[in-house]
């Protein structure tokens, strides 16, 4: 901590001293997500050099349909990670939002995505009220709200849900189809119009602000009047409709829903916003990056197919990219 | 108020039982929970006899194992979500390695696969001291590379062991029987070891020192690093032992269990055995009943008429209620001092 405070002067005293190295290194760290754009493009282009075809308007959007849901599930633990916290309920609020809209679906689209997003502003609030009043763990309560829905909608599944598990026809619309002569997916559409609010939020809000002070330093936040309990409800809320968002387009991109939908967008979505430099302690992060970090596991999995690579390699490989890319990031972005 | 005046005497002049109570509290409720438990379900169903203990002792052998994997890790300043991949790992390995093999072969292969995952997620550890990113992001791509190691060694659900090395986890060569001790006596010699080494020696003792403040451990001459690593060796040691005995219940090895559920039942069972995912505070003697109750609860539930699904829920909202109110107590205590 004290070196950044000593050495700017020193460096801006003499900026010729620098080699053209050392200034490309010092840009890059004040500029990570060069990098991230970086990596995301070099995928690209190797994609491109095993499967030819990949470089089309068909190939990049079948990564960007993968990036959505990971995109927005992501949206969601970044604003939670901005203040200390994460969310592990996401992929079954996901899931739950999915199946109560396939199953109003026959009573009108607004009907069915109002019922799905209610789901995650109710186990939203539910997680908020967890973490913001009675104190419980981030990653305990929504490990638990995980459960919860998970055994909530089994048993409803049979009960009160029973019956239609097909999505209507304009949440399938909306989450798989593409307009521009399906040049551009109407899912990547909501992604940023979504990416555009959340952006905004972030940088320019006051309740942005807040996350961002909630999590660098919660003592110094509360004793400026920043309401903890308010906020960390509010936050978790709306990273319950994220995730809720999320399960209707996925719902809408697989056309049934069955309880296993989302789950395996979980660990992605973490590993995007982690990939993007979102700490996982709080306070540092961009949304921007969140972006990056989902782009680059939309294409790596683009990827991995055209290799042919069994479950196995897949999964060994997506690990040692998250360890690797998180590894680079944190080098250049704490090489000072 | 007259409890006043004893109360500001300092802890010092407090009779000894009482200060043991205060520092085992948690350990000494959580078993008093599992023994409460366990006499409310032999009410709750018409014979309950040793059959239904070697059940619950047996099948709660391989979350106990893992929650004390999570646990080392933890108290270490650490939190390790690719232990239920490591579970995994090295289960379908037993299995693929040990079929067909007689039993001293198979222990010999135990050992070696303890000792490799060791090494392994020593391996980890050291990533993470190394390069300095969280925990928890190092152990999420682990937890990838684990599960998808896993599924290379045994792409189908297979394999096989010997009928001793059956025994040695559940009492009986079929996996299915009324003789709990085997794995009591395992679990007992596992977790009271580590917790003696813990609690009583040097490297033991800097585990926590580096888990409630690495930089004050630093200065007062302990190798940080080090001591997390020697952390994630030991947790990925134990890890190990839990695949085993989730081999030797199966009788075979599947790849396709989701490591990533398992770790979060191991991360539930360590927060209900008092260790604080801070980091420095818990014991692995208190891991143990947390473990058997999480576990047991779907029996007691069951027992009592609940469908499993709604067995989860109740799991889950206890969960919350013991930290909410766990998180209450320390409010007060912290108020009050």
């Amino acid at each position: 901590m004290s070196t950044d405070l000593v050495s700017p002067p020193e460096a801006d005293g003499r900026p010729e001293a620098l080699t053209s190295r050392q200034k490309a290194a010092r840009y890059l760290t004040n500029h990570p997500h060069l990098v991230l754009i970086g990596v995301l493009i070099v995928l690209i282009i190797l994609t491109g050099i095993i499967e030819p075809n990949y470089l089309s308007i068909n190939g990049l959007r079948n990564s960007a349909l993968f990036a959505v849901p990971i995109g927005v599930l992501a949206a969601g633990q970044t604003i939670l990670m901005l203040t200390g916290g994460i969310d592990l309920s996401a992929a079954m609020i996901a899931t739950g939002a999915a199946y109560v809209a396939a199953n109003q679906s026959p009573r009108g689209a607004l009907i069915a995505i109002i019922g799905g997003l209610l789901v995650g502003l109710l186990a939203g609030a539910a997680n908020g009220i967890g973490v913001g009043i009675l104190q419980v763990n981030p990653l305990i309560m929504t490990l638990a709200m995980s459960g919860i829905l998970l055994g909530l909608f089994t048993s409803w599944a049979q009960t009160i849900f029973s019956g239609s598990t097909r999505m209507g026809d304009f949440i399938r619309t909306v989450g798989g189809g593409s307009f521009f002569g399906r040049a551009v997916p109407w899912a990547v559409v909501v992604w940023a119009v979504l990416s555009v609010f959340v952006v905004y939020m972030l940088r320019r809000s006051g309740f942005g602000r807040n996350l961002y002070a909630l999590g660098d330093n919660a003592v110094a936040s509360r004793l400026s009047g920043v309401r903890a309990w308010q906020v960390l409800i509010a936050v978790y809320t709306l990273a319950g409709v994220f995730a809720a968002i999320a399960g209707l387009l996925l719902g809408g991109r697989v056309g049934a829903v069955d309880l296993q939908l989302a789950g395996v967008f979980l660990l992605p979505s973490v590993a995007a916003a982690v990939i993007g430099g979102t700490s996982i302690f709080g306070g540092i992060g961009t949304y921007t990056g969140t972006i990056l970090g989902a782009l680059i596991l939309g294409v790596l999995q683009s990827l991995l197919t055209f290799l042919g690579a069994g479950q196995a390699v897949q999964q060994m490989l997506y690990g040692s990219i998250v360890i690797g890319l998180s590894w680079l990031y944190t080098r250049i972005s704490a090489a000072q | 108020m007259t409890a006043v005046a004893p109360d500001t005497l300092a802890a010092g002049t407090q009779p000894a039982w009482r200060r043991w109570l205060r520092r085992h509290g948690w350990t000494v409720g959580v078993w008093i929970l599992l023994l409460a438990l366990i006499v409310y379900y032999s009410t709750l169903i018409p014979r309950f006899g040793w059959f239904q203990v070697a059940s619950i002792v047996n099948n709660s052998t391989p979350l106990v194992f893992l929650a004390v994997a999570q646990a080392i890790i933890v108290i270490a300043g650490g939190i390790d979500l690719g232990v239920g991949g490591m579970l995994v790992l090295s289960s379908v390995t037993a299995a693929q390695l040990m079929e067909g093999q007689g039993f001293g072969v198979t222990l010999l292969i135990a050992i070696a696969i303890i000792a490799v995952a060791a090494a392994m997620n020593a391996g980890v550890g050291w990533i993470i001291t190394v390069s300095n990113v969280p925990d928890i992001v190092i152990t999420l791509g682990s937890l990838y590379v684990f599960q998808g190691m896993a599924l290379a060694v045994l792409p189908n659900p297979g394999g096989g062991t010997s009928e001793g090395f059956r025994y040695m986890f559940t009492g009986s060569n079929t996996g299915i029987g009324s003789n709990p001790w085997p794995a009591a006596i395992m679990m007992t010699i596992a977790v009271a070891g580590v917790a003696l080494w813990m609690g009583k020696t040097k490297g033991g003792l800097s585990l926590y020192a580096v888990g409630s403040d690495k930089t004050a451990a630093y200065l007062s001459g302990i190798r940080a690093a080090l001591v997390k690593i020697k952390a994630y060796a030991i947790g990925g040691g134990f890890a190990a032992l839990a695949g085993l005995a989730t081999t030797a219940i199966a009788g075979r090895g599947n790849a396709t269990t989701v490591g990533g559920n398992l770790t979060l039942n191991s991360v539930a069972a360590i927060v209900l055995g008092g260790v604080a995912l801070t980091g420095g505070i818990g014991s692995a003697i208190a891991v143990v009943p947390a473990g058997i109750i999480l576990f047991f609860l779907n029996p007691i539930l069951t027992a009592m008429g609940v469908d499993p699904h709604g067995a989860q829920v109740i799991q889950g909202v206890l969960i919350v209620f013991v930290m909410a109110v766990t998180g209450l107590l320390e409010w007060r205590r912290r108020r009050r001092s």
